[in-house]
């Protein structure tokens, strides 16, 4: 059964019918802006990314970047348990484990790429990372580059802590918190 | 040999005289209409609060995207040449010919300034002043419907196919509005060759009005402006390509040819803006400038040398060329898309009354107030 | 024969089953951590406590034999509860490394707590017992005392399968913990089972340490070519590599599988695979190593000196191909596929005494094709009658004395350079039994067939395929077009 529904529009008005006059005032304000933006190219909005970026306000809750957070020591807090590469739609996550000889922790990512060319910056990473070792906060909006190499981000790339950091959460994070205090760096 | 020279002089002068002006003034426009594809995507992102293409760069300048349509060329060229299985060949290539060729042919009549006396040669400033120039306009733009509906049949594409039916009814039905429109102008000066009725249009109505076509005409200038638009296929008349519902009829063309069916758009906008401005706006007419130099209504003059005066006519064409090429780009990104019965009932049960009528008007006042 | 009922259901069992059992047969399954069905009743770990009328306290099920009229409940609020309670238990000291524990995915107390529990725990995080971690034990297992249940499967399993004992539960109550008897090591030929039957990540293998998440593998059952025993197992593969394998029990042959075996799929992949063709001892591409071949077959073929040798550890595909090659393309006498062996448990648990795969199914291929014996083959090739042997690369090794003494030049077939016996003239690289399917028949008689888990390296082709093409460069179709074109005429009972 399809639905029928009645639209009311407004009859048009002799001037209307006419369409001329309608024309050029429609014409009117097109041209407007064309001489506005002409002569005063600096009120246009459009940012020439990735070359120049803006500011994010600071209320924003966007999901920019990602980082892989660091220990005080300066391994990564992540321990290759590939929570996010499961989570991952987009299969733009790559992890190779290791294992450390003297840590407590054990685990940690040799290797770990994220495709960014791939990524849909759904955030499902962010979510399921059970240590804390993930995020997406470096308020850098990706996308822009000549090339698809220069969005593949490797650890080395991603390691990085923003300040007030590093944050203790995380259930193996126990075990290198409590590694890092036998040591003194804590 | 030189007897030969001697006997022919002539022809030989104006052969070669036309062949220069030919090449000098098609490739002035071609290079024009190149610059157009980029002008088309500017002034839409000028009128949308945007920068548009800037990012095309020869060693790193970019000159705010002027190396744009360079880009585009070798794109295109670059494109996979591709004709669909089932197409017919022959049709499928000529096509695009059809397309331009007509287009490019018509600019043969355009008169782009009065005359330069070249070491005592008088060289007309058009490549060739035919008298019956307007029906030659006419029917060389009734050719180039082939270049849309063969394109539409050859490709063997339902969508194709569609496009080329609307392109070819669209323009079938517009063009006798076109032609009727300009019968009030002949009427009015008396004339069918293009340069004679830029050179009648010099004259002063009342002593101080040029004797313009929009002056003369206003009601055959909105007429002609909607139609020739229309014969453009351009929006709001663009149900031929409709990008969002069918494509249109060069939807199997790529590579090269379907930039020829893109160009011949983009020059057929060069060559209407011409047209307008040469039938409505005095062509290469600047108002009180003749042939010695300003003459003023209030009796002062201003005597200006042969080669300036040359000069302002041509750059006063160009301005008024290049603000229609303008004002049909704003058109384009300011109007949407008529519905195909919307165009057809426009063109049938209003233009052409209200064309037919100009004719009347236009009889009935020479009638009463005398020839121009 | 006693009947009991198990959630309304009657069930007739034989006597001296226990609940748990009986209720496996009606399909009801009781959570239990310490059962195992081949290893003693141990009844320490409390999961599987049922609600038995007329009991007082609640019975587990795995300890408690079925008795005439018994009604049992396996899921009232109170079995509910004692499970919940139980897992909290279990879970007070277990430090929840789950991201870096291997067993994360398959692992007791994850699949249970989902099941079962769902509870937040009671207890502070900081309070947890702390034990060793990461400990090393034999050459193949980690152990990781934390999180261990002490659910015992680990020491019983040492007690009773392979009766060496060397685990033992040290220290009492809190202190309670698996540790290494004094004086022994963990190297008993069977112990990545530990890290198969542990139902928490407390022993796992090092072999698969790190390598993969469990919930990333594809399972493909196949079997073990080891040896005459021919386990039935299973490949946990991804992405075309394999991960580990591990015993998939069946009554027939086997519950476990001898670590042996469980790492014979490392031969397949890694830098010991051979996926290009030797001559002498350069590299070279099949193709061109396949001509230089078929030349020197060619050669000797005219004088008749050009003998074939199957090989227990290939298929009866493989091994019919090898035979259609002698018989039907070179047209020689000079083939042999008499490979008698002393077969039969070794160890007294899997590991049998011929440790090729396929003795008897090569007696199959000799039935159908014929051929003279090994012996007569080694003095044929001692008298100097034949000039080039094509063999398998281990079952060439079984004549290497009479080739060294008569200078025979010797062609093998081989997957790993490793088998590739010395003063070889040429090998030609063939797919793996992990790569393509094959039929063996194990010292019971048993016909299993292999399923490929993974797809052999670019340009390495099945055996038979190889002297299909063999045989073509020789002159003659052997039209094989599938392994099972070459069991054509081979009575497989």
């Amino acid at each position: 059964m399809i639905s029928v529904k009645k639209v009311n529009n407004k009859p048009l008005n002799l001037l209307e019918k006419i369409y001329l006059w309608e024309i050029a005032r429609g014409l009117s304000v097109t041209i407007r802006h064309f001489f506005a933006n002409l002569f005063n190219p600096g009120n246009i909005l459009t940012v020439p990314y990735p070359e120049k970026t803006i500011p994010l306000p600071g209320n924003a809750r966007f999901r920019t970047r990602h980082r892989l957070k660091v220990r005080s020591d300066g391994s990564p807090k992540c321990v290759a348990c590939f929570m996010c590469q499961t989570a991952c739609p987009a299969y733009c996550i790559r992890i190779e484990a290791a294992e450390y000889t003297e840590n407590t922790v054990e685990k940690y990512p040799a290797v770990f790429d994220i495709d960014l060319s791939r990524c849909v910056m759904c955030g499902m990473c962010v979510e399921a990372c059970p240590e804390d070792a993930i995020a997406m906060d470096t308020e850098e909006l990706t996308g822009g580059a000549l090339n698809r190499g220069e969005l593949l981000m490797t650890k080395d790339g991603l390691l990085r802590n923003l300040p007030g950091e590093p944050s203790r959460k995380g259930a193996a994070n126990r075990l290198a918190n409590e590694y890092l205090k036998s040591r003194g760096e804590e | 040999m030189m007897e030969f020279f001697e006997a022919n002089k002539d022809i030989l002068l104006f052969t070669g005289a036309a062949a220069v002006k030919a090449l000098a003034f098609l490739g002035a426009v071609m290079g024009f209409t190149a610059l157009m594809t980029l002008a088309e995507r500017k002034v839409s992102a000028l009128m949308q609060d945007r920068v548009g293409p800037n990012r095309a760069s020869v060693f790193g300048f970019a000159f705010n995207g002027l190396f744009q349509p360079i880009a585009d060329a070798i794109k295109m060229i670059l494109k996979e040449d591709f004709v669909p299985g089932r197409a017919e060949k022959l049709l499928f290539t000529l096509a695009p010919f059809f397309a331009l060729v007509p287009v490019l042919a018509l600019f043969a009549v355009i008169p782009f300034g009065d005359y330069v006396m070249v070491y005592g040669y008088q060289l007309e400033l058009q490549i060739a002043d035919l008298p019956l120039g307007l029906f030659f306009v006419l029917a060389l733009s009734g050719l180039a419907i082939y270049g849309v509906f063969l394109g539409g049949w050859a490709s063997k594409n339902n969508f194709a196919l569609l496009g080329g039916l609307r392109g070819a009814a669209q323009m079938v039905s517009y063009e006798v509005v076109l032609g009727l429109t300009l019968v009030g102008l002949m009427m009015i000066y008396g004339s069918a060759s293009l340069q004679d009725m830029v050179r009648a249009q010099g004259r002063l109505l009342f002593g101080f009005i040029p004797a313009w076509g929009v002056v003369c005409q206003p009601f055959a200038f909105i007429l002609f402006l909607i139609a020739s638009t229309a014969e453009n296929k351009r929006t709001p008349f663009d149900l031929v390509e409709g990008e969002s519902e069918i494509i249109g009829y060069f939807m199997e063309y790529s590579s090269m040819r379907f930039a020829a069916f893109m160009f011949a758009e983009f020059i057929e906008i060069v060559l209407i803006s011409m047209l307008i401005a040469t039938l409505f706006f005095g062509g290469w007419q600047v108002p009180y400038l003749y042939e010695t130099g300003f003459m003023f209504p209030g009796g002062a003059e201003l005597p200006l040398n042969h080669y300036l005066v040359s000069a302002m006519q041509v750059g006063s064409f160009t301005v008024k060329t290049v603000f229609f090429c303008w004002f049909s780009l704003i058109v384009r990104w300011t109007l949407p898309r008529f519905r195909f019965d919307q165009m057809m009932s426009l063109c049938w049960k209003a233009l052409l009354p209200l064309a037919l009528l100009n004719i009347l008007l236009t009889g009935a006042a020479m009638t009463f107030l005398g020839k121009l | 024969m006693p009947t009991l009922t198990i959630d309304g259901k009657p069930v007739e069992v034989e006597k001296g089953t226990s609940i748990l059992e009986a209720a496996q047969k009606l399909g009801v399954y009781i959570p239990r951590y310490c059962y195992h069905p081949k290893l003693s009743v141990s009844g320490n770990c409390r999961m599987c406590l049922v609600e038995v009328e007329k009991a007082p306290k609640l019975l587990t099920a795995c300890s408690t034999e079925a008795a005439e009229g018994m009604v049992v409940r396996t899921v009232s609020d109170k079995v509910k509860a004692a499970r919940r309670d139980v897992l909290e238990y279990l879970l007070i000291n277990h430090p929840l490394d789950c991201p870096i524990c291997d067993q994360a995915g398959e692992c007791g107390l994850q699949n249970y707590y989902m099941d079962y529990s769902l509870a937040k725990s009671r207890f502070k995080n900081e309070d947890k017992v702390r034990r060793q971690k990461r400990r090393a034990l034999g050459p193949h297992l980690v152990l990781d005392n934390e999180r261990c249940i002490l659910c015992t499967r680990c020491v019983r399993f040492c007690a009773e399968v392979t009766k060496t004992a060397e685990l033992e539960v040290m220290g009492r109550g809190d202190h309670s913990h698996i540790d290494m008897k004094e004086g022994k090591a963990l190297d008993n030929g069977y112990s990545l089972n530990i890290a198969d039957i542990c139902p928490v990540g407390a022993w796992t293998s090092r072999d698969f340490r790190f390598k993969q998440r469990v919930w990333f593998l594809k399972k493909t059952p196949t079997i073990c070519l080891g040896c005459a025993t021919g386990c039935l197992i299973e490949a946990h593969h991804n992405e075309n590599t394999i991960y580990r394998t591990v015993p998939l029990p069946n009554p027939e042959t086997n519950t476990w599988l001898c670590d042996h075996g469980r790492l014979a799929y490392k031969a397949v992949q890694g830098g010991d695979r051979l996926v290009k063709g030797v001559i002498k001892n350069g590299l070279i591409d099949f193709e061109p190593a396949l001509r230089e071949v078929a030349a020197r077959i060619d050669e000797a073929r005219g004088a008749g000196a050009v003998a074939v040798l199957g090989s227990p550890w290939l298929s009866i595909e493989d091994n019919a191909a090898l035979a259609r090659l002698a018989k039907d393309a070179l047209k020689t006498e000079n083939y042999c596929f008499d490979f008698a062996s002393e077969q039969g448990i070794k160890d007294g648990i899997l590991i049998n005494k011929d440790p090729s795969p396929n003795a008897n199914g090569l007696r199959l291929v000799k039935d159908a094709h014929g051929g003279i014996s090994q012996a007569e083959l080694s003095s044929r090739i001692a008298a100097g009658q034949i000039k080039v042997v094509l063999a398998e690369a281990r079952a060439a090794g079984l004549i290497k004395d009479a080739l060294k003494a008569a200078g025979t030049r010797l062609i093998v077939f081989a997957a790993n350079k490793g088998e590739i016996p010395a003063a070889t003239y040429a090998t030609l690289p063939y797919a793996s039994y992990f790569e393509t399917p094959g039929t063996f028949v194990n010292y019971q008689g048993l016909r299993r067939r292999t399923t490929p888990p993974a797809e052999a390296p670019e340009g390495v082709k099945p055996l038979w395929a190889v002297v299909n093409k063999l045989a073509a460069y020789s002159g003659s179709s052997l039209r094989l077009d599938s392994a099972e074109d070459a069991l054509k005429g081979i009575d497989l009972k």
